[in-house]
């Protein structure tokens, strides 16, 4: 089986764990398995090193970077930001002068980065190494009829010149549509299917500039696709459509119930027929509803041995 | 108002010292600013906006303007800047100018705090959640292993981050 190193960042091991389950319960059923990096730390985080010194900002990525590397293995991240993060920095690495400093410091703590490892995404590891086909193949429950809304989320697509994978129209992202439409369900293009939720710095700054974005956003999904779930591929877009949805709600800026939303390896796993409770468990927006018709009896494609 | 060559070169020296390399190319034609989001959302002093002034040497004169915090770092404006101006590594510069002149919001303080102590930016104790959903209780990440936090901390002890009194 082929293996990857797999980065957790921090919003998913600790406040979504269930987003990490659903990883470490597909994956290896689609034939990849997922290598722990030990003591790996926070990418760091935009708010954090990265607003303060550049220099700062590769050394703690090199140090995750370089966990992977001592394992012979490559990186799979599940937060776009991290994606993001890991990514810049290896890519500014690229200048000799600051790789020696960087080195430099890392030697103070007996590491070295290499450059040997590459950055993917979650959602990059299934498209490109597991396929369509054999998520296909995998599924217990048919998702036909369901309509998605998809989410792909800002770090994940620019700038392209410093990723391994990008998307062809980065404003017209398809990999997440793809790999929904692998479920069977229908992915309907959306007006603000490019635009920005509104969480990370921005929230932190300004909520309400935030939210402003947010229910324009929603309002563009409600209206042209009537989707009955949301589906994302960063851990941060999940958390702000999660939690400020109700909140949206409360203030009646929307007139509508939230939409659930999921991260896709979620969806997939339920799809897959994993336990709901272990793999889509924690969320502020009730979503029992959608996981009980995903998993009913009619949606059965084959018994799974 | 006044051009004075002297605040421009201080300016234009500071933001590339700090990582915006390319600011000098840009030629203020405002693609960066029709795909920003945060321009959108009302923030005044971001990618077109926020060259203008530093390009215009007023850089103190903006230190306390909180746009730069705003910025989601989407680079969407790097990918559209015909300039190779790389936008958004000038916001973060001017990011980290405000940064290391303490000119920064105060909850932000706790985000640097978490890092030092546990490696995460973002910490909350996970072992219920982990524990409802099967998984072991701690994460095999720097918050449960003490020589992956004594190494965090070395490498910001060591760091110009380790000198602005904060941890």
């Amino acid at each position: 089986m082929e293996k990857i190193g797999l980065y957790l960042g921090c919003n998913i091991p600790l406040k979504a764990p269930d987003i990490e389950q659903s990883f470490r319960q597909v994956f290896p059923a689609l034939g990849i398995e997922p290598v722990d990096l030990q003591g790996a730390s926070c990418c760091p985080a935009w708010g954090t090193a990265p607003s303060f010194d550049l220099n700062t900002w590769c050394v703690l990525s090199c140090r995750n970077i370089a966990l992977a590397e001592d394992r012979g293995v490559d990186i799979m991240t599940g937060c776009n930001s991290c994606f993001g993060i890991l990514s810049e920095a290896k890519h500014f690495m690229k200048d000799r002068d600051r790789r020696k400093a960087v080195n430099a410091q890392l030697a103070t703590i007996n590491r070295r980065f290499k450059g040997t490892s590459d950055i993917y995404h979650v959602a990059h590891v299934l498209h490109r190494k597991v396929g369509a086909d054999k998520i296909r193949e995998s599924l217990k429950y048919s998702l036909e009829g369901l309509k998605i809304a998809v989410q792909t989320g800002c770090h994940a697509l620019w700038p392209t010149d410093v990723y391994k994978v990008s998307e062809t129209n980065p404003y017209h992202p398809a990999i997440l549509r793809e790999l929904c439409e692998a479920t069977g369900a229908t992915v309907p293009h959306y007006s603000r299917l490019e635009g920005c939720c509104g969480m990370g710095g921005m929230r932190s700054t300004d909520p309400e500039k935030a939210l402003k974005l947010l229910r324009e956003k929603l309002l563009s999904i409600k209206e042209e696709t009537q989707a009955d779930m949301i589906v994302t591929t960063c851990s941060s877009c999940f958390l702000q459509f999660d939690m400020s949805q109700p909140i949206l709600k409360e203030r009646g800026l929307i007139d509508f119930d939230p939409i659930p939303t999921f991260y896709y390896t979620q969806v997939l796993a339920l799809a897959m027929g994993f336990d709901p409770s272990q793999v889509a468990a924690i969320s502020q927006i009730d979503r029992s509803a959608v996981i009980g018709e995903m998993q009913s009896e009619k949606r059965l494609i084959k018994e799974v041995a | 108002m006044i051009i004075d060559q002297k605040k421009i070169d201080e300016a234009i020296d500071t933001i590339v010292a700090y990582g915006g390399e390319y600011i000098r190319e840009c030629v203020q034609c405002g693609a960066c600013s029709a795909v920003c989001p945060g321009v959108r959302a009302g923030f005044p002093l971001l990618c077109r906006n926020l060259i203008r002034h530093l390009l215009n040497g007023q850089l103190e004169e903006i230190i306390e303007d909180s746009s730069s915090w705003g910025c989601q770092a989407c680079s969407r404006c790097t990918e559209v800047c015909p300039q190779g101006v790389r936008p958004q590594e000038v916001v973060f510069a001017f990011r980290r100018y405000q940064a290391n002149q303490l000119a920064f919001s105060t909850s932000s303080v706790t985000s640097q705090m978490n890092l030092f102590e546990t490696g995460h930016a973002v910490y909350v104790d996970p072992k219920e959640a982990r524990k409802k959903v099967g998984l072991p209780e701690t994460t095999p990440t720097s918050a449960f292993d003490e020589q992956a936090k004594q190494e965090i901390q070395t490498l910001i002890n060591n760091s110009p981050m380790g000198q602005l009194g904060l941890f």
